[in-house]
């Protein structure tokens, strides 16, 4: 499905806020790299998806009423055999609706377990001032605690994303620390460029966060993301 | 304060900036509703025009008043015997759609209104009246500055918003002012610090004119050289961070933000939204246009007048020269808490240094705590080798001179010629060096020392600081534009 199609279908279901699955779609056609997930709506569907992505697996619930899904156990990881996935699904479903009887839940999401990097979080939202903003943090699901972020105003050029990078306090941190591999700056730079370009491209995209983007040391991945549209 | 839909002036831009210069660089001037109950100030403020000033009142209490200021009265702007290039417009709100009308039939270049009572009051009337001017002056491409302002400043024709401004040779700093008080007050405390202004607007409601338009047409202008703001908002912001980005390519821009930007409330569901504050935007906007933040008048003036007087450079490694040592801690500190370095010198610096420096109550590492070699500034042949050696280290990219006010005093009741020594010295450095210098003038206890040594540093093209903290902080700002300009992170 295009993006165009993927942000359509919301709307004509009276949602602004995108699925993972959907916000990864589109994010993919934008031709930036996400750790693509798989809707399943039984456990059988979950396991046949784990076994094709290969193993560790992490499952997620889908649900346009579940905010935080970690909160609600709407998240499992690592699980390492069709067993663990069957058992993952059936816990995923229980705990969310014990949690949140009235969430419609859609399925649940099956990905390849990430390897773990540094946790940064790129983020576009509209300032009613200034139109369309990007951001970049440290702290992945920290980020709200830390507050160690910095804003740019789209378009980036190459020099804006360059340098905000560079602005946050954390940025020793993304250069190596104690023996961990640095971060792949250029390649988060690109990320920043083509999130610019994406939001550019696509008003109809009123916020977006890429939480937690894993940078390791050869290239970045979003392992979580959220469209809003509007 | 309620927003009009649009805040561009129906006229293209190339026609826009023609009608601003001729606003901005009047032949004549007509002031419409002067009267003795604001002391004519108006008409007293235009007393030192170069051009024609001519006066529009109809009251017969009001117009002795005005011809006894040897000034020409008329009943009307059509009346005058003139085209007239800019108006300011001074009468009760009720009565200003009728000028901004005549203003329109006269084909003037431009009006401030400096009446108020606008949309400011946030009265169903002020918020009609201005409605009405507004598309008034769009629909007869008039361009309108204000209204709710002070309108321009031109120091070199004498065109001024306030009788206390001083007039005669043109200055290079531009300002833009959303506030009337803001933009006197820097143009006259300015004065004091070497800064002479080229042009200045205060602008208020900015109904017609906003902040981009003026900011596009002092970044045209060949007098202005560095362009300094005050804005509490603007009504397109995407529109002024533009012209920022446009500007700042060619001229410094040192903005000044007053109060804090209203967030409207609405539906998020991001961390980007969340943490994507009015203020923390805002911030970023400024940064990426390259503009330089500042948090007062005080600030401003600082940072402009580094901009102003110093080479530039675009290292932050400092060499202090301080003349006692409880001064050379905390010249250190203050520097360092602006994220100034003060490095070590080279090897070759400590050998030339220990040839001729006094340790007996001094010492060298950086910083050099100098009152006893150089005799607090009186030692000339002594001051040069110590700023030879700062110039030509290469782990030096600025210097920074401390000149007690008290030494000086106490010295120039033996020997009132000793300040020229000192003053030749530097000067003779400031002409040869490519780094930038600062001075620090302190402590502040004579105040008429201190002016007086502020302004013959500043005709020697020497920025004079009241503290260690204000010179660091206006050296750290100006040497993150230059850096900005060069590309630099």
């Amino acid at each position: 499905m295009s993006i165009v199609d993927v942000i359509d279908r919301a709307k004509s279901e009276g949602r602004a806020v995108l699925t993972e699955i959907e916000s990864k779609q589109i994010l993919e056609e934008a031709g930036i790299a996400t750790a693509s997930a798989r809707l399943a709506h039984t456990a059988e569907e979950a396991v046949k998806a784990a076994s094709e992505f290969g193993y560790p697996v992490v499952l997620k619930i889908v649900s346009p009423d579940v905010t935080h899904k970690s909160d609600v156990g709407g998240v499992k990881l690592d699980l390492e055999s069709a067993e663990a996935v069957t058992a993952a699904f059936q816990e995923i479903t229980k705990a969310v609706k014990g949690q949140q009887p009235d969430a419609r839940i859609d399925g649940v999401a099956v990905q390849k377990m990430a390897r773990p990097g540094i946790e940064v979080i790129v983020g576009m939202s509209k300032d009613p001032q200034f139109g369309p903003v990007l951001m970049f943090g440290l702290g992945g699901i920290l980020v709200e605690v830390l507050k160690d972020v910095a804003f740019r105003i789209v378009p980036l050029e190459p020099r804006d994303a360059h340098q905000m990078i560079r602005e946050i306090k954390g940025f020793p941190v993304l250069e190596g620390f104690r023996g961990q591999d640095p971060a792949d700056v250029e390649a988060l730079e690109k990320l920043l460029l083509k999130v610019s370009a994406f939001a550019e491209a696509h008003p109809e995209i009123e916020e977006l966060d890429l939480n937690p983007v894993f940078a390791y040391k050869d290239g970045v991945l979003a392992v979580d993301a959220r469209v809003v549209v509007g | 304060m309620a927003r009009a839909a649009e805040t561009r002036s129906d006229l293209p831009s190339r026609a826009r900036q023609q009608r601003l210069d001729r606003a901005f660089n009047p032949r004549t001037v007509a002031v419409v509703g002067d009267k003795r109950a604001i002391a004519y100030m108006w008409l007293r403020s235009m007393s030192t025009f170069q051009g024609k000033v001519y006066s529009v009142q109809i009251d017969p209490n009001e117009i002795p008043g005005i011809e006894a200021l040897g000034v020409p009265n008329y009943p009307s702007l059509m009346d005058i015997p003139d085209e007239i290039d800019y108006v300011v417009c001074a009468v009760p709100r009720q009565v200003s759609p009728r000028i901004v009308a005549d203003c329109i039939e006269k084909g003037v270049g431009a009006v401030t209104l400096f009446t108020s009572g606008f949309a400011e009051t946030g009265t169903e009337e002020g918020i009609r009246l201005q409605e009405e001017i507004t598309d008034l002056a769009r629909a007869g491409g008039l361009l309108l500055i204000g209204p709710n302002c002070m309108g321009i400043y031109n120091r070199r024709l004498g065109v001024r918003n306030s009788w206390e401004q001083a007039t005669g040779e043109g200055g290079n700093v531009g300002l833009i002012s959303q506030s009337g008080t803001h933009c006197i007050n820097f143009s006259l405390v300015g004065e004091r610090h070497g800064i002479r202004c080229s042009k200045a607007v205060s602008f208020g409601n900015a109904v017609v004119l906003d902040a981009a338009d003026y900011l596009e047409y002092l970044a045209e202008d060949d007098e202005t050289e560095i362009i300094g703001m005050y804005l509490e908002g603007a009504k397109d912001n995407r529109r002024l961070f533009r012209a920022l980005r446009e500007t700042t390519r060619k001229k410094p821009v040192v903005m000044w933000k007053g109060g804090v930007t209203e967030a409207g409330a609405r539906a998020i569901y991001s961390h980007t939204a969340a943490l994507a504050t009015a203020p923390a935007v805002w911030d970023a906007a400024m940064r990426q246009a390259g503009v330089v933040q500042t948090e007062s008048l005080d600030e401003t003036i600082d940072a402009v007048k580094a901009l102003v007087y110093c080479v530039p450079g675009n290292g932050y490694r400092v060499g202090l020269v301080a003349m006692t040592g409880g001064q050379s801690v905390v010249i250190t500190d203050a520097f360092e808490r602006e994220g100034l370095e003060v490095p070590l010198l080279s090897e070759g610096s400590y050998e030339k240094l220990s040839e001729f420096f006094n340790i007996i109550g001094g010492s060298y590492q950086n910083p050099l705590d100098s009152g006893g070699t150089i005799g607090m500034g009186f030692l000339p042949q002594n001051l040069q080798k110590l700023l030879d050696i700062l110039d030509e280290d290469e782990n030096v990219d600025g210097i920074v001179m401390e000149v007690g006010i008290g030494f000086l005093a106490r010295r120039m009741r033996e020997n009132p010629g000793i300040l020229d020594a000192l003053l030749d010295t530097l000067a003779a450095h400031r002409k040869r060096s490519r780094k930038p210098l600062i001075a620090i003038a302190h402590p502040g206890h004579l105040e008429d020392v201190t002016a007086m040594v502020r302004s013959r540093l500043l005709e020697r093209n020497i920025p004079p600081f009241g503290s260690f903290e204000a010179g660091a902080k206006a050296l750290r700002r100006a040497i993150d534009y230059w850096r900005f300009r060069e590309g630099m992170a």
